[in-house]
């Protein structure tokens, strides 16, 4: 039998025997080499609660060439693009070995949520927002983890104020209502508005950096 | 014009006189690189007491700089053979020949196994190789980090990284081991599969030479050969020649040793060459009609195609003569009043606001991107053309009593064109950048009489061939060929010249030029 078609089937068996790890893995269109891969965000972190879904494809030349990775599931991470789910980790470059196997990139994956490299960004918005304000950046990526990941309703504990099931444009962002009421009454569309403010990084400390004019300038721009 | 030129030209046997544009370079086998690594793995060898091929590692590690290798090692050997990927951290460097941390160790199924370290299995148990999770592999191999896994495994992993990523630094499978395998050890993992190591090798020759400035691999596609030209390898001796070499292997295998701009862009210097060239990209826009091959004939307005090389047009319609490049009566270009490779300046000195200014700055460059373009499109079309002549002449060998020696002076002419176009063309690149004055002029005028010279040869090349007057032709085209190689040495020799002798100045600042 093929060498990769071996060692593909034993790592998918393995991980289906093993029930501690709570990885899981799923075939898609039926080809051991393109495959879904989920695990449930580390406790203690933003992500805590929700299931995380991992497209990944096997490389003819696997395992000496490494996976192919991206979170299918939008994730609020430095590490992850929030738009095309691709993944900054060095395992899946240069320092990938032959040795680590799905499981173990895995669980690699799931680690990197607890750890994000914002001096190595794949998402350099989303690691502005990290460095500037951790509180911040923590509520939005627990905000993206309800609304994408499944996780729970950040707001449920505040007597019921969230407003569930429909999602919140400005917390998306990471932004402060307040921020974006204010230009928006100045008369500035609010889709544009909350581009505008999240492009500048408006948040935390760096409000008070950023002037108004400054602010509206940006809106002006076509 | 200086007559001594012209006498080198009648090439005198034994005298072989280096002519000024070109440049001292030797060529280079492979097997000749390879003699001069082990020069400097020997010597590092003696110096360190280490084996060649931990030298050649520590040697690869520090680029082949043996002064800084030797500084480092002297400083803390224990470090940089933790950092070239000879011993681990943790370990202490083992530097006498015998004991050598860097031999491959072949082990079986019953051999070291106990110094696997993780999994770590068991004695009675067979080995599973942690990568294939293979329990049939007999064969196992590890670097001196004693991670074992089975040879077919290294086999595959060391092949990927040669073939698919042509890479020479080729660390350990463990996760994190950093730990780099030395030669010994890559043509083991490889065993029989001898192209894939002479592959590896010609990635070690290809490192050495990227790390050496005296010595450039030659470009050519599947070339191993290696051009050394100690004359071109500081950037100031740019401004003073253009290092145009070659492998020897073939007429294509020739490239320029000081840019990858173009394979032979003499007579301009690199700088100015890559200057013209990125002008030309930025504004090929304003520049694209130019490269169309119809236009209209100046006076029934008719259109006319370009099929051949040939400059000198006739409408087929009114039969009226002019130049395919200025648009100008032929007429002119046959007397001493031919001017076409000339740009009047006066358009741009009379302009006065800034919209005929940027006007006549725009006519100026067109007018030196016009014949730059129409040269390199000439010089293809004149292939193009003698393809079809070439037929004829074998059509000819077969009917009438020509030899295929006698009709070899048709290629000959051709190449020749082919060639003083292409230095036609980079003379129109240097022409934009030169100051006005008395040396542009004269540079102008062996532009020009090379340009008319070839011009000349060029329509002599596609007449009609009759065979009745194949001699008279042949005779002909010969005369022409001569007298054109020797223009085109007049041109390269003097701006060469000139450049050695500092003569040119730019309207512009070139690199190299201060
Ligand atoms: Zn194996
Ligand atoms: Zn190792
Ligand atoms: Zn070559
Ligand atoms: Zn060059």
């Amino acid at each position: 039998m093929d060498a990769r078609l071996r060692r593909v089937n034993k790592e998918i068996a393995d991980c289906k025997n093993d029930k501690s790890s709570k990885i899981e893995l799923e075939l898609v269109d039926d080809s051991p080499f393109h495959l879904k891969g989920s695990f449930p965000g580390p406790e203690e972190t933003p992500y805590e609660g929700g299931h995380f879904e991992v497209d990944i494809r096997i490389p003819d030349s696997y395992p000496f060439q490494p996976l192919k990775m991206k979170f299918i599931t939008k994730v609020y991470h430095p590490n992850i693009s929030s738009a095309s789910g691709a993944i900054c980790l060095d395992i899946l470059k240069d320092a990938w070995s032959p040795v680590l196997t799905l499981k173990s990139t895995l669980i690699s994956l799931q680690s990197l949520l607890c750890s994000p490299e914002p001096n190595d960004p794949q998402d350099a918005e989303v690691a502005k927002h990290y460095m500037t304000s951790r509180s911040s950046f923590e509520s939005t990526a627990r905000y993206w983890t309800h609304i994408y990941a499944g996780g729970p309703d950040p707001n449920s504990g505040d007597g019921g104020k969230g407003r569930s099931g429909q999602k919140d444009e400005v917390a998306m962002a990471g932004l402060e209502k307040a921020h974006v009421d204010q230009f928006e009454a100045i008369g500035f569309e609010r889709g544009k508005v909350i581009d505008v403010l999240r492009r500048l990084n408006y948040r935390g400390a760096n409000v008070a950096k950023i002037t108004e004019d400054r602010v509206v300038e940006e809106l002006l721009k076509p | 014009m200086d007559m001594e030129v012209f006498d080198s030209d009648f090439k005198v046997p034994g005298k072989e006189k280096k002519k000024s544009y070109e440049v001292d370079a030797e060529s280079l086998s492979q097997a000749q690189v390879e003699r001069l690594m082990s020069v400097d793995v020997d010597h590092i060898r003696g110096i360190f007491g280490v084996d060649a091929p931990v030298a050649s590692l520590l040697l690869r590690y520090m680029n082949w700089n043996k002064e800084r290798l030797i500084e480092k090692y002297m400083d803390d050997p224990t470090a940089i053979n933790v950092d070239a990927g000879i011993s681990a951290a943790d370990e202490e460097p083992k530097v006498s020949r015998a004991a050598s941390t860097t031999g491959p160790t072949r082990t079986t199924r019953s051999g070291k196994l106990s110094k696997v370290k993780s999994p770590s299995p068991k004695r009675d148990e067979p080995f599973v190789c942690p990568i294939c999770f293979d329990d049939t592999q007999t064969e196992t191999l590890a670097l001196s980090c004693t991670h074992t896994f089975c040879a077919s495994c290294w086999n595959a992993y060391v092949t990927g990284k040669i073939r698919e990523e042509g890479e020479h630094w080729i660390r350990c499978m463990a996760e994190g081991c950093s730990l780099v395998a030395p030669d010994p050890f890559i043509q083991q993992a490889l065993g029989d599969d001898t192209a894939t190591w002479s592959r590896f090798q010609e990635l070690l020759v290809r490192h050495f030479v990227s790390c050496n400035k005296n010595l450039k691999f030659c470009p050519y596609p599947n070339c191993t050969y290696t051009v050394s030209c100690p004359a071109a390898a500081t950037k100031s001796s740019l401004s003073t020649i253009v290092p145009t070499v070659t492998c020897g292997a073939g007429p294509d295998h020739k490239f320029c040793f000081g840019c990858s701009v173009e394979s032979d862009h003499r007579p301009v210097v690199c700088a100015v060459a890559s200057m013209w060239l990125k002008k030309c990209h930025d504004d090929s826009e304003t520049a694209n009609w130019i490269k169309s091959n119809t236009k209209e004939c100046t006076k029934c307005q008719s259109t006319i195609e370009k099929n051949g090389g040939c400059n000198h047009m006739t409408c087929k319609k009114c039969k009226h003569e002019f130049c395919w490049v200025c648009m100008g009566p032929w007429t002119e270009h046959g007397t001493a009043w031919y001017s076409c490779n000339r740009y009047d300046e006066k358009a741009s000195q009379d302009a006065r606001d800034s919209q005929s200014k940027s006007r006549a700055s725009l006519e100026r460059y067109l007018h030196y991107y016009n014949r730059w373009a129409n040269h390199e499109q000439s010089a293809k079309l004149s292939m193009d053309l003698y393809k079809k002549t070439e037929q004829k002449m074998e059509e000819m060998q077969i009917t009438s009593e020509l030899t295929w020696i006698e009709v070899q002076f048709m290629k000959k002419a051709v190449d020749e064109v082919f060639k003083c176009r292409m230095t036609l063309k980079w003379t129109y690149a240097m022409a934009y950048y030169l100051e006005r004055g008395n040396p542009k002029e004269l540079f102008e005028d062996n532009q020009r009489d090379l340009e008319k010279a070839v011009e000349d040869l060029s329509e002599l090349l596609e007449q009609a061939i009759e065979p009745a007057e194949i001699a008279t032709l042949r005779q002909k085209v010969t005369d022409k060929t001569v007298y054109v190689q020797k223009r085109n040495e007049i041109m390269l020799e003097d701006t060469a010249n000139g450049f050695l002798e500092g003569r040119w100045t730019w309207n512009a600042t070139v690199e190299g030029f201060e």
